[in-house]
């Protein structure tokens, strides 16, 4: 009995040592990559991006895995910590100072030296190169798109309420009366502004002449004349009987109140819309993409980007690897591809992102050919011309959610909105202090 | 004591080490390591990475001098108050209803345990629909326009509701275990010297279960202490009722996750540790007055 019972118990052990190494062995001789990405809607793009390099290099395998943006950082940030880290990422501007000031991204500053010595100048615009380069001004990622937010508006709304469509020369008052005029008409809401940054006040603040962060990124401009102006006017929009209140937001985003019909106007990312479409088929022809509207009379300082009112936020991703991975090499060959013209053209074709490079832009049109109901994709790419970098610095990843926080107090009437201006300031401040004297 | 072993007898405690060693293992690699390892981290500064600076008492010195974290306390506390007394009492009432004769009994159980089955994930989006101001049934049916989840005064009633909802079904079959070890002759015997169910209820029935009950008791105040998940799959970012709902532990993910300062959320996990430590003694305390292991 005792002999049967140690046999089992060896066998167990020897099943359970097997099973971990098979595990770890694959059965063919290739290399395998793991590439992480934290939108389900462009695995397609990035798959055939995949499957262009590897057809050239038959010998690696890449996988293309997608998880969602809050798990993303939750779990590259553990595998950072212990050198796990996929093959290739995608970075984001809110994270990657964190990421390269800390060594953990491989420096890809000298990746094209062997093609061209200026291939990031030549090709890529300087937001989109800025967006991609760590505090010591080095290059940590490969820029993989641009974007920037725009107005969507309903057609239909605005037949019925006999007002014209919006214009490249809407001021904010256009705005605002388009809205009163439409609510009174058909008791919809009119412009929906929601409590969001880069899709909110982000916009306004720089159109009024603000800036929320100094040139050089070391100073929070919330107390700015110019942001000022613009918070109030983005903020104030809620106390008007055509805009929902915060509370409605939390619970129904503007984008399903807008594909619902419930209102006529909101801010949306480009980079949103192709899902839009696909999702909402009965929607289809009814809504149209606007500019931004412009702030009619900003405030300049030496700060402002002098546009004439004009502003809208452009972020833009890039590809990276890490710092020491086991397969840096191949890694950093895959992401130069990521960075050629082909590579480019590819993502945009699919419909995954406006490509950084510059002239293959237009290729992202693709992704609206498999609709008769076409948008005004003009205007994306002409609001470039005044786009704003995304706002971040080294140490957003610790003042944004407290940034937040005081927002949505300013929005639930808990504090004033100079108050909440105020403490917005000083918690940026602090926090950017105390991250550059760590450095 | 090893020296009166015969050989036979250590061979066999050998064996009996060797087989608990993958669960001691497990234990000490994957819960009290780490808790270690908070305790120290709640003593340091997170400069990221994994790397961290030993700051001493300055996170509970932050954390105690913060009304957020006071607020979160408040409010870990106040969900406590409003699921456990009325989830186990509508628990118990449900396993005793499931307990009767009835029919299509087996179907009923089914029911109240499929809350169970359900992935949280989807619960707590069908809730969300339901509590919906503007379209929401509840609102429908009520005719009102209450803002469930985004008035501070509602919200965390209403991530009660939804936890005591999804929780019935799990304490009922427990309790409904433990009615079915009461023994029929008993409820026989008091029949016949004449007492009614009121008086059965209270006199066989609760004594008896009282244990289950205890068990129940405590794992119910523990998950309640720790509530997290409905919270954050419930309450949007930007939701203005957040800091009125959140609780210790939505704070810790917050704190740790979102603004990466994981030694203040390790000071918070403390503070709620110590929290539930101290509940759970005044209950194993309490417990000797109304908990019968025998009759």
């Amino acid at each position: 009995m005792r002999k049967l019972s140690r046999m089992t118990a060896a066998t167990i052990v020897l099943v359970l040592l097997l099973s971990l190494i098979g595990c770890s062995s694959s059965a063919d001789k290739k290399t395998h990559l793991t590439f992480q990405i934290w939108d389900v809607y462009q695995r397609p793009g990035m798959q055939a991006m995949c499957d262009a390099y590897t057809a050239k290099h038959p010998d690696v395998v890449i996988d293309v895995q997608a998880t969602s943006w809050s798990e993303y950082w939750t779990k590259l940030e553990a595998s950072a910590e212990s050198n796990t880290m996929p093959d290739i990422f995608w970075m984001h501007t809110n994270q990657l100072l964190y990421y390269a000031d800390f060594g953990m991204l491989a420096d890809v500053t000298d990746l094209y030296d062997d093609v061209d010595p200026n291939y990031y100048e030549e090709h890529f615009t300087e937001i989109s190169r800025s967006n991609a380069s760590g505090s010591d001004g080095r290059l940590y990622g490969v820029p993989k798109d641009k974007d920037n937010g725009l107005l969507v508006y309903n057609k239909e709304m605005f037949d019925a309420a006999d007002v014209s469509y919006p214009t490249d020369d809407w001021t904010w008052e256009d705005l605002a009366d388009a809205s009163q005029k439409i609510h009174d008409k058909t008791g919809k809401y009119g412009f929906m502004a929601y409590n969001d940054d880069q899709l909110g006040y982000w916009c306004f603040a720089y159109q009024a002449g603000g800036h929320i962060l100094t040139a050089d990124r070391t100073k929070a401009g919330y107390t700015n004349p110019g942001t000022v102006k613009g918070m109030e006017f983005y903020v104030n929009m809620q106390k008007e009987d055509w805009c929902p209140g915060q509370t409605y937001f939390a619970e129904t985003a503007p984008g399903t109140a807008f594909f619902s019909e419930e209102g006529a106007m909101y801010l949306e990312g480009n980079w949103n819309l192709p899902q839009l479409m696909e999702n909402y088929p009965e929607m289809r022809g009814k809504w149209d993409l606007a500019k931004l509207p412009k702030c009619a009379d900003p405030i300049e300082d030496d700060e402002s980007l002098d546009q004439d009112g004009r502003a809208t936020i452009s972020n833009g991703l890039c590809y990276s690897t890490a710092a020491h991975g086991k397969k840096r090499d191949i890694a950093l060959d895959v992401i130069k591809y990521f960075g050629t013209e082909e590579a480019q053209r590819i993502q945009g074709e699919n419909g995954a992102a406006i490509p950084a490079y510059i002239g293959c832009e237009e290729s992202w049109r693709a992704a609206f050919d498999p609709y008769d109901e076409k948008l005004n994709l003009d205007i994306i790419f002409e609001q470039f011309d005044y786009a704003v970098q995304a706002i971040y610095n080294s140490a957003s990843p610790k003042w944004k959610s407290l940034v937040l926080d005081e927002l949505t107090n300013v929005y639930a009437g808990k504090q004033d909105l100079m108050t909440g201006l105020e403490n917005m300031e000083r918690i940026v401040n602090t926090e950017t202090a105390k991250k550059l004297a760590d450095q | 004591m090893n020296k009166k072993l015969s050989a036979a007898a250590k061979r066999e405690e050998r064996w009996g080490w060797f087989m608990i060693a993958p669960t001691i293992i497990g234990l000490v690699v994957l819960n009290l390591w780490p808790f270690v390892q908070t305790l120290y981290s709640s003593f340091c500064e997170h400069l990221g990475f994994g790397h961290y600076k030993f700051i001493g008492l300055q996170n509970y010195k932050d954390m105690f001098g913060n009304t957020e974290f006071w607020k979160a306390t408040w409010n870990t506390v106040y969900f406590c108050i409003l699921t456990v007394p009325v989830g186990i009492a509508l628990a118990l009432l449900v396993a005793l209803l499931l307990n009767a004769h009835v029919k299509f009994k087996g179907g009923f159980r089914t029911i109240f345990f499929l809350p169970l089955v359900c992935a949280p994930a989807a619960i707590a989006m069908v809730w969300r629909w339901i509590f919906n101001t503007e379209y929401g049934i509840l609102n429908q049916i009520l005719g009102g326009k209450i803002q469930w989840i985004t008035d501070p005064k509602t919200a965390v009633l209403a991530v009660a509701i939804v936890s005591v909802w999804s929780s019935i079904g799990y304490d009922a079959v427990l309790l409904l275990a433990g009615l079915q070890n009461i023994p029929g002759t008993l409820y026989e015997a008091s029949g016949l010297d004449g007492a009614g169910k009121v008086r059965q209820f209270f006199s066989i029935t609760l004594p008896m279960v009282s244990p289950t009950l205890f068990s129940v008791l405590i794992m119910r105040l523990m998950a309640s202490m720790k509530i997290y998940d409905l919270i954050y799959m419930m309450a949007d970012e930007t939701n203005p009722a957040l800091t009125d709902m959140q609780s210790l532990m939505y704070l810790f993910y917050r704190s740790s996750f979102v603004a990466g300062d994981r030694g203040y959320g390790s000071a918070i996990v403390i503070w709620t540790v110590g929290l539930i430590l101290l509940v759970t003694l005044v209950q194993f305390q309490g417990q000797k007055k109304w908990v019968t292991y025998d009759v």
